[in-house]
């Protein structure tokens, strides 16, 4: 294979990274997230037709028949490939949780205007998240992620270096913000099994940037005094054909996962797509360039 | 090649522990065909479908024991669930930041309500007086019902819903002569000491204030013990009720004028530690906030492990494909790696009787990347130390040589990742931790071990690559 010359263009990939983070914040400032229940409190409920036709429109009249609470209720159309035929599945979700008595009227009161229309309908989940749970699950979460890459931070720094600690940490925070920043954009919800996908996210990444650092590592001694830009893009050279060919299996395993995962998992694997391509691009092009910087200067 | 022979064995023990824990035969059987295979491992709720619901446990700060008001709680909110017949259900404790839960699952329930009114209601408790006993449902018999209207009393079935007892709260008839939410200072197991006694009796004592009225109480129903048996003894027990339940039904042998009195039957540990938790907690000692409640359908959740299932099976089988392709005798290797550590894996689940939730097959996912990128890495170098002109032999020893250090930190840093999601996560979160954990410890087994074995073994078979000109330039 042709050696490639991944260091000498980091300016320019940084610039691309610095632009996406940009654009990843600014989305999420402005546009915020489509955040599941248990992040906002509230609650979900999914509805099972057996419909063709029926239309998201169609979901919000009977609501709105039911009660004025319903107005502000949010209502997607939830597919996925290999539903049954003749099976439309809707998610009605609500920033307010119920009294035990009224989640049960709630329920069949949706069923029964359902079958008023002629179709039949089902409520196949009903879930509620309290404000203050929902809140804790948030910091819960913050946290177990801030934890992680603390912990991650010591041992890369205990193994390898400082600089290299640093470098990894980077590339994380880089990789989150941006995918971070596709949510936003895309509006795909960011629930629990989304936020698993960061973590996954996470070790995938750092996998990928530690096989980089370690062949750096092993070519700085091999190598004494070679300059080290042009030693760590030989080891990037060195490993890349591996870095491409993990990254396209794992690649393949979530997009087809994303592809016919029940609604579920979907959010996960939309966050495994997105993560695998970030994640892989960052452990080149930036975790490694910008532990040249810093080894340079010190 | 010795070393290799301990390989070899160690391989096998492994996979095989793994199949026997997972084929171990179990009396359920909800899979046919190949989910056969997922019969041992719980499922979560989130898959299978069920209720579940999550309290905060809201203690008063001046308790003492806070631990036992939690324990208590459990119990209380256990014989509940088992009186109201969801004995399937699981209850769970839990603690974060000085806060404690109590987490109920009830598999394959899709009616919360019930659930919740059940859980929720803070719940009833009172000495009452036994009248009359019924082995027949009062329900189905009007002359019963007539009784309770006559006697002014209410049926009331006994724990294990075989026997009727009929209950009247004011004893004897007399006016305000009834203990309604006694407060129970303290109620514990004791060893019966008594002749001709054996197991274990219950002892408990009462507040001052409500003492005089117990005394009141036992002036009223007590019963000389020659006397047990007769027909006047059998209007005169002394019934402990919780939530509409009878809990026990007894004779008062003396009265008890200091409140501290103690409840006899030959009971075993077991029983007179429950019959203490409930005078205890009678009613539920803390209040419960609900935190969160949801169900999801069968339905919803059959949907997603067939469509999972499938994703996952024709990811695997692309990997497989494209790692043959890629890497000839080694992809063969790596796939059988693959394979080998996804069922280690579900041995492992199965095995432990870990859950696995929606996260975690999340987590088996990942599993799958690392064992191949695993793989990867190693047939890489070797393909490097060959074009430098090593031998087959010794390419294949220096590569793994180096390869365990690579793998390592790679593998090491993601278990620190996964142990931090672990003690910080919360709840599915956990699960994802759980199978990540397990699914890299077994990677690197796999391919530390399994790997090295077939790489030597198939080592005739792994081609020199023609040594490049510009390799033989140099």
């Amino acid at each position: 294979m042709k050696k490639m010359d991944f260091v000498g263009k980091r300016k320019f990939f940084i610039t691309i990274s610095t632009i996406l983070i940009v654009a990843s914040v600014i989305s999420m400032l402005a546009k915020g997230f489509n955040f599941g229940v248990e992040f906002t409190g509230g609650s979900e409920i999914i509805l099972r037709v057996e419909s063709n036709s029926f239309s998201e429109s169609d979901v919000r009249t009977i609501l709105q028949n039911i009660s004025s609470d319903f107005e502000a209720a949010r209502v997607t159309r939830v597919r996925s490939v290999g539903d049954p035929e003749g099976i439309t599945k809707f998610s009605i979700t609500l920033s307010k949780t119920f009294e035990t008595e009224e989640k049960a009227k709630v329920q069949n009161s949706i069923e029964q205007q359902i079958s008023t229309v002629g179709v039949k309908g089902q409520v196949i989940s009903f879930n509620e998240t309290g404000g203050s749970a929902a809140e804790e699950i948030r910091r819960l979460t913050w946290r177990s992620i801030l934890i992680t890459l603390a912990a991650v931070l010591v041992y890369i720094t205990l193994r390898f270096n400082f600089v290299f600690g640093i470098g990894a940490t980077i590339a994380l925070i880089h990789d989150v913000l941006i995918t971070l920043g596709i949510f936003s954009f895309t509006g795909y919800e960011l629930n629990v099994p989304a936020v698993a996908a960061f973590l996954t996210l996470i070790g995938y990444s750092l996998n990928d940037t530690i096989v980089v650092y370690d062949r750096i590592r092993e070519n700085m001694k091999k190598f004494k005094g070679k300059e080290i830009s042009s030693l760590v893009n030989e080891s990037i050279n060195q490993v890349f054909r591996r870095t491409l060919n993990t990254s396209l299996t794992t690649f393949f395993v979530v997009f087809i996962l994303f592809l016919f995962a029940g609604n579920a998992i979907k959010p996960f694997a939309f966050g495994m797509t997105i993560g695998v391509v970030v994640g892989t691009y960052s452990s080149i092009y930036i975790a490694s360039p910008l532990v040249i910087k810093w080894v340079k200067s010190r | 090649m010795r070393t290799d022979r301990i390989r070899l064995v160690i391989v096998i023990v492994a996979i095989f522990g793994a199949f026997l824990a997972l084929l171990w035969p179990s009396e359920e059987q909800t899979y046919r065909g190949l989910a056969a295979i997922f019969q041992r491992i719980p499922l979560g709720l989130d898959i299978k479908g069920g209720a579940r619901l999550e309290y905060r446990v809201d203690i008063d700060e001046n308790v003492e024991n806070p631990s036992e008001v939690i324990d208590d709680v459990w119990t209380v909110l256990r014989n509940r669930l088992d009186a109201a017949g969801y004995t399937e259900a699981t209850v769970r404790k839990t603690f974060r930041e000085n806060n404690s839960f109590i987490v109920v699952e009830i598999p394959a329930a899709t009616d919360t309500t019930r659930a919740e009114k059940l859980l929720g209601s803070t719940g009833l408790m009172y000495f009452g007086q036994v009248i009359d006993e019924s082995q027949i449902d009062p329900q189905n018999d009007p002359r019963l019902k007539d009784l309770a209207k006559l006697k002014k009393a209410e049926w009331l079935p006994s724990r294990d819903g075989k026997i009727w007892y009929l209950v009247r709260t004011e004893v004897m008839l007399v006016k305000d002569l009834k203990l309604v939410s006694p407060q129970i200072v303290s109620a514990s197991p004791v060893p019966e000491t008594r002749v001709g006694r054996f197991g274990y009796k219950v002892t408990f004592e009462l507040s001052s204030k409500d003492s005089e009225i117990f005394k009141k109480i036992t002036q009223q129903l007590v019963v000389p013990e020659s006397a047990i048996g007769s027909s006047s003894s059998k209007e005169k027990r002394l019934a402990i009720v919780l939530d509409d339940v009878v809990q026990f039904a007894g004779y008062v042998i003396s009265v008890i004028p200091d409140g501290k009195a103690e409840i006899t039957g030959n009971f075993s540990l077991e029983e007179a530690k429950q019959l203490a938790a409930i005078l205890r907690s009678g009613a539920l000692p803390a209040r419960l906030e609900k935190i969160s409640a949801g169900w999801v359908a069968p339905l919803l959740g059959s949907d997603i492990v067939k469509t999972s299932l499938w994703a996952g099976i024709i990811g695997l089988f692309v990997v497989l494909i494209y790692m043959i392709f890629t890497y000839g005798v080694q992809g063969i290797i790596a796939d059988i790696a693959l394979v080998y550590n996804t069922f280690l894996l579900l041995g492992v689940l199965a095995a432990t009787h870990s859950i696995l939730t929606l996260p975690g097959i999340a987590g088996i996912i990942f599993t799958i990347g690392t064992t191949v990128d695993g793989n990867i890495i190693i047939a890489e170098r070797v393909r490097e130390e060959l074009k430098s002109g090593k031998s087959v032999k010794a390419a294949i020893s220096s590569a793994f040589g180096r390869c365990f250090i690579t793998l390592f930190d790679a593998n090491l840093t993601t278990i620190i990742a996964g142990l931090a999601l672990y003690y910080f996560g919360t709840g599915t979160v956990k699960g994802f931790a759980i199978t990540l954990i397990i699914g890299v410890l077994g990677s690197f087994f796999v391919n530390i071990v399994l790997s090295r074995l077939l790489t030597d073994a198939l080592s005739s078979f792994i081609r020199k690559p023609a040594v490049e000109e510009r390799g033989a330039q140099s």
